[in-house]
């Protein structure tokens, strides 16, 4: 009988689910008592399990009422952390509260949330300082100044390394490299230079002198980078190359005006030996170097076609003018 | 909110002002009021989502959703797991959100709990919690708690 009911009751036990208590129905005691078995079907003699209690956790008395005045702080905050109220002795409040003062800093998660720079105290920023100072190397002498290291390192390659809080330290942005240099330090004739500011178009930057490319076309930076270097020797080479259809260079083509090159030379030159006739010969090697007037006259001609009419360069011209034609006006 | 009914109040036609209710009848993240007004709230509910970065700040903090930000939807993802895990480990002890910050490629969780266990139990638990996610995530995780004593200390206000 024991035996059979014991193996009754696994298989109860087994098959029944979880929480039933297949004991309470069955018998109030064990059968190897001796005691009479009652069949407590409305479960009276079942005495429910008291809630277990909770007992209260001990907990140490907030750290910073026990901190010193003199304490190293950066010792209690090494790295950054999120805040904690226990350990910053600082009377915070933080939140919005429309008829009570804001809520204190215990139990606040508004201040959890806030980066703090509770870390990046004076003290410890010098300390970060002199551990980092003993690999630092000396300024290298003769580049004092902007202006030395533009002269001893004339291009600059600028690329961007890109931080992001999440696990992947790959940026497509960071393939992109520019290159700037200044043009005048290349080094280019007259002709070399008006054709690398045709080739380059919009790359070019008038009035900083600077020649900018960027390079984006390459998935790696290295790539990028030698891409840039290629360009540039390649622009190089070209300007300083001079083909045969260049010579076909018109007037009209001029990038802007030259006064050698135009009628106004020549009358300027007629005006000057006359009555004598001039030929074109005579034009071309026509010096006005020891020649003030036509100095004058030449430089207020450019630039009021250069740069345009305004009060300033027609004023100049008419001064430039009178010098020309009544010079003895213009000594009195 | 005060704007749209004064709009609704000088809009007589009637599909206009149906387009308005709509707007007036927003729920998410608004708390019913309780009728013995015994409901308790903590200052994160309290303030419905139009008061984040006026007078509460965000739970989530990371560079994913700015401009050309990398990986948004996998950090969405990520924060909903870690919520989810944190919520179910720490069964009823969690008294607050739980706020997830991103530095590269640390997260640092933090979170109020309830003293409600035993210390021994409550640093078992911030070990095994770091040491699955990171496992999953594949990237270092801080977990940086607060204790309270009971749930009554990070209550904001009762509706």
């Amino acid at each position: 009988m024991s035996a059979l009911q014991t193996t009754l009751r696994r298989t109860t036990a087994v098959l029944m689910p979880i929480g039933y208590q297949p004991s309470r129905v069955w018998c109030s005691t064990r059968a190897t008592d001796g005691k009479f078995r009652v069949l407590d079907l409305k479960k009276k003699a079942f005495v429910p399990q008291a809630k277990k209690k909770y007992n209260k956790t001990i907990t140490l008395p907030p750290r910073a009422l026990s901190m010193p005045v003199d304490q190293d702080w950066t010792n209690v905050w090494p790295g950054p952390r999120t805040f904690h109220p226990a350990t910053v002795p600082l009377a915070l409040r933080q939140g919005y509260d429309q008829k009570r003062a804001s809520p204190g800093k215990y139990g606040n998660a508004e201040l959890m949330k806030i980066p703090n720079f509770l870390h990046l105290t004076p003290p410890a920023v010098k300390k970060h300082c002199s551990a980092l100072k003993q690999f630092c190397t000396e300024w290298p002498k003769g580049l004092e100044t902007d202006e030395d290291c533009d002269r001893h390192f004339p291009m600059t390659t600028i690329t961007t390394d890109y931080c992001h809080s999440s696990p992947t330290i790959k940026d497509p942005k960071s393939r992109i490299v520019t290159i700037k240099i200044k043009l005048s330090t290349l080094n280019l004739d007259k002709h070399a230079r008006d054709k690398m500011i045709r080739l380059v178009g919009d790359r070019y930057d008038e009035e900083s002198d600077m020649l900018i490319i960027v390079t984006d076309r390459c998935p790696t930076r290295k790539q990028n980078y030698d891409y840039g270097v290629y360009v540039l020797t390649a622009l190089y080479h070209e300007s300083n190359n001079f083909e045969e259809w260049e010579r076909q260079k018109q007037e009209a083509d001029m990038e802007h005006y030259i006064w050698e090159n135009n009628p106004s030379k020549k009358a300027y030159v007629t005006l000057t030996r006359w009555p004598e006739k001039v030929s074109d010969d005579d034009v071309k090697s026509h010096s006005i170097d020891d020649d003030m007037v036509g100095q004058k006259y030449k430089e207020a001609v450019t630039e009021l076609l250069n740069n345009g009419e305004d009060t300033y360069t027609l004023n100049k011209y008419r001064e430039a003018v009178l010098a020309v034609l009544l010079p003895q006006t213009e000594q009195a | 909110m005060m704007f749209l009914d004064t709009l609704s109040r000088f809009l007589p036609a009637r599909s206009n002002y149906l387009v308005l209710s709509r707007f007036k009848h927003v729920q998410a993240a608004r708390y019913k009021r309780s009728i013995k007004g015994n409901k308790p709230l903590t200052y994160e509910m309290a303030g419905p989502p139009h008061t984040i970065a006026h007078i509460k700040g965000w739970n989530s903090w990371n560079t994913c959703n700015m401009l050309d930000g990398l990986r948004p939807a996998e950090t969405a993802i990520d924060d909903e797991f870690i919520r989810r895990f944190i919520t179910g480990t720490w069964h009823d002890l969690i008294a607050s959100e739980i706020i997830i910050k991103r530095q590269h490629n640390i997260i640092r969780i933090a979170a109020i709990t309830v003293q409600k266990i035993s210390v021994t139990k409550i640093y078992f638990l911030i070990g095994y919690t770091e040491e699955l996610l990171s496992y999953w995530l594949q990237c270092p995780i801080k977990l940086e708690l607060q204790t309270v004593e009971d749930r009554t200390a990070v209550v904001f206000k009762y509706i």
